[in-house]
Order: C-alpha cells, then sequence, then structure tokens
C-alpha cells in the first residue's frame, strides 16, 4: 500500500520539474529518489516500518487522538458535574 | 598501494559518481538524472580528468530504477557522448531484492567494471542493506562471466575481513579494487585515522580508492591521494562545492580533486593509463 501521506507534483516554493515527482506531506518536502520506494513499499520496503517520517507521523496523531479523547473525556465529566449539580 | 606510490607521482584514478540514487534534483537542480544527462555529465567529467564513471539508473522521475533496460539507456548515452571513459555500474540497493542487484550487469557491451557491496549497512533511521554473502558470492560469480571487474565496496573495517573471505574463496583478477567508504550510519566515522587503519588493513596487493561522503569528499581524496590511493567524487556522494554552495557539476568537483591531486605531485590517469592500473 502507498504511503497515505505521499504526493507527486511537478513543484514547489523552491522546485520545479518536468515530471512531477514524490513529496512527503507530512514533512513538506519532496522525497529523495530512495525515500520514494519506502512511500510506495517497493521491493523489500514499507513505509509503515521504515520510514521515521510516517512513523513520526503516526505517533503525533495517535497523540493527538488521545488528547482529543482526554479532552472528550472531561467535557464527560463536566456534563456529570453539571448533572449532579443540577440534582442537589 | 603506499605513501611511496605518492612518492613516486604515480597517476591517480578519479572515479566521478555521476547521479547515485539516494538523492536527486530535490537535493541539487545541477545533479543529472536522464540518460542524456548523464552522458553529457560523463563526458564534461572525462574532460576535466575521470577515466571511471560510476552509474546508477532512474525512472524519468528520478526514482531509482535497477533494470537492463534503464541502465542499457545510460550506458549507451555514455558510450556516445564520452570518449573513452570507463563504464562501471552500481549493483547497490538499499531494500531491493536479490534478483533485481543482477539486472546492471546484463546491459550489452557490459560494463567493464561493476560495484560490489562487501557487506550489511544501515541507512537513515530503519533501512538496512543486508548485502549477504550468498549474494556477493552469486554478484561476483555473473561479474565473472561477463568479465567485469568489481570494485569492491568497504563501508566499515568489518568489510575489510569480507574482501580477505572473499579473495580466500573467489579468483579475482589482480589488483583487488576496494574503495574505502566514510559517512554515517554503520560506515567507518570519516576520520584520518581510520583511513589509515583500513589502508593498513588491505590484502597484499590491493589497491584502493578512497570516497567521503558530503563534506569529507575532498579532504578524504587528498587523504587518498598522498596514501598512494585513487579518489571518487561526484554529485552522488556529495552536492556541495563549499558550505553551503551548490555544486555546479559533476565535472567542477572532478576538477578540483584533479587540481589537487596535480599540485601534489600525481597526474590524473588516463582512462588507457586506469585500465592498465586496475588490469582492465
Amino acid at each position: 500500500m502507498t504511503c497515505p501521506l505521499l504526493e507527486y507534483r511537478d513543484g514547489d516554493d523552491d522546485h520545479s520539474f518536468d515530471v512531477a515527482r514524490a513529496y512527503c506531506t507530512a514533512v513538506d518536502a519532496f522525497v529523495q529518489p530512495m525515500r520514494a520506494d519506502v512511500c510506495n513499499d517497493r521491493y523489500d520496503l514499507h513505509h509503515a516500518d521504515d520510514c521515521e517520517f510516517y512513523r513520526a507521523h503516526a505517533d503525533d496523531r495517535t497523540a493527538s487522538a488521545n488528547a482529543d479523547d482526554d479532552a472528550s473525556d472531561a467535557n464527560d465529566d463536566a456534563s456529570d458535574a453539571d448533572d449532579t449539580g443540577a440534582d442537589a | 598501494m603506499t605513501y611511496d606510490d605518492y612518492l613516486a607521482g604515480e597517476p591517480v584514478i578519479v572515479t566521478a559518481a555521476l547521479t547515485g540514487g539516494v538523492h536527486g534534483k530535490e537535493a541539487n537542480p545541477n545533479l543529472p538524472e536522464t540518460p542524456e544527462e548523464i552522458g553529457r555529465a560523463a563526458a564534461a567529467a572525462e574532460a576535466a580528468g575521470a577515466s571511471v564513471v560510476h552509474l546508477h539508473a532512474r525512472r524519468p522521475n528520478g526514482e531509482r530504477s535497477f533494470s537492463t533496460e534503464r541502465f542499457q539507456a545510460v550506458t549507451d548515452a555514455v558510450r556516445e557522448q564520452a570518449d573513452d571513459v570507463i563504464v562501471q555500474h552500481s549493483t547497490g540497493g538499499t531494500g531491493a531484492p536479490d534478483d533485481v542487484r543482477h539486472q546492471p550487469l546484463r546491459t550489452d557491451p557490459p560494463p567493464e567494471m561493476a560495484s560490489l557491496d562487501m557487506g550489511p549497512l544501515n541507512r537513515y533511521e530503519h533501512l538496512t542493506s543486508e548485502n549477504t554473502r550468498a549474494l556477493v558470492d552469486s554478484l561476483l560469480a555473473e561479474m565473472h562471466d561477463r568479465g567485469i571487474k568489481p570494485e569492491l565496496e568497504v563501508f566499515n573495517d568489518g568489510h575489510l575481513n569480507e574482501v580477505r573471505g572473499l579473495l580466500e574463496r573467489a579468483d579475482l583478477a589482480d589488483p583487488a579494487y576496494a574503495t574505502l567508504i566514510f559517512g554515517g550510519g554503520t560506515l567507518t566515522p570519516p576520520r584520518p585515522g581510520n583511513l589509515l587503519n583500513a589502508v593498513r588493513n588491505l590484502p597484499d596487493g590491493a589497491a584502493f580508492n578512497t570516497l567521503g561522503f558530503g563534506r569529507h569528499q575532498l579532504p578524504f581524496a587528498t587523504l587518498g591521494v598522498l596514501l598512494g590511493g585513487h579518489v571518487r567524487v561526484g554529485l552522488e556522494d556529495n552536492v556541495y562545492r563549499d558550505r553551503g554552495e551548490l555544486a555546479e557539476s559533476n565535472a567542477q568537483l572532478v576538477e578540483r580533486v584533479a587540481t589537487v591531486a596535480e599540485t601534489l605531485g600525481r597526474p590524473v590517469a588516463s582512462p588507457a593509463e586506469a585500465r592498465e592500473i586496475l588490469g582492465l
């Protein structure tokens, strides 16, 4: 499976290419050609195992999701507190 | 090869690593990627003093290709545009399966030389190139069948043991030719003492080439010249001419190291001289 963070672009503010090249949306930079094999899961390479940028991005997403869960729990607690107050 | 070879003013073989497969135009827009660009770069590097060109092949979008077809296009372009330069194909490939690693050897005509990684190495955070002995032996066997001289790539001191082992179990034409490579990851750290140590541990009669990645390219090439070795430069290994200043071309890097060698009293070898030195 190709990395979901991979796009092919023909340029950015600093580059312009005749043929669209691999671009990593996690780090906002064009990918080195060898790394593009990791992005595309070519040969024996796999983005989820071999790409530190994907892993860091996945860790960030997990941390963000956990933070959202914590925030949701806090709201639930507040709601419970309100309910308790109403009961009083 | 020793300091005596330096004192004797023996010619230096300059290898130009023109394109590679790790980085590309995103790192330096002057880096040649297409066969046409690589052919032009080979001719310019030869004119600047290179007698060997180390070649990789790429897809149109710059990504790595190991296919015989792509290598054929590159080597055809080099032979059309350069004069007499020695063609050396890479068989390296982090993560690439063993069968595709053989494909660069199967052009017509075959390259005069091809690289042979001498063992495992790590790159980046998670990438490992296994380079098992089985793969090394199978690549060497095909090189032997096709009349290709191996360039033994020594990425760390343990690979020197592998060179000795290879010489014991395989029949290599003299001289064995080893490239001593210095950089990050599991490569030997780029410090001058480590080059001296590696040279001391080469098998008797072996010739050596010196490769330092990045900013270590010029100093390690200079050390190689002083120690009687040969040198590899080029945009595959270093995209800068100076700190923060991108190199204009492979030829610029070749010309600079040729000037260093000649200033130190060693002329650069012509392709014909390089063939004689390498026993091609």
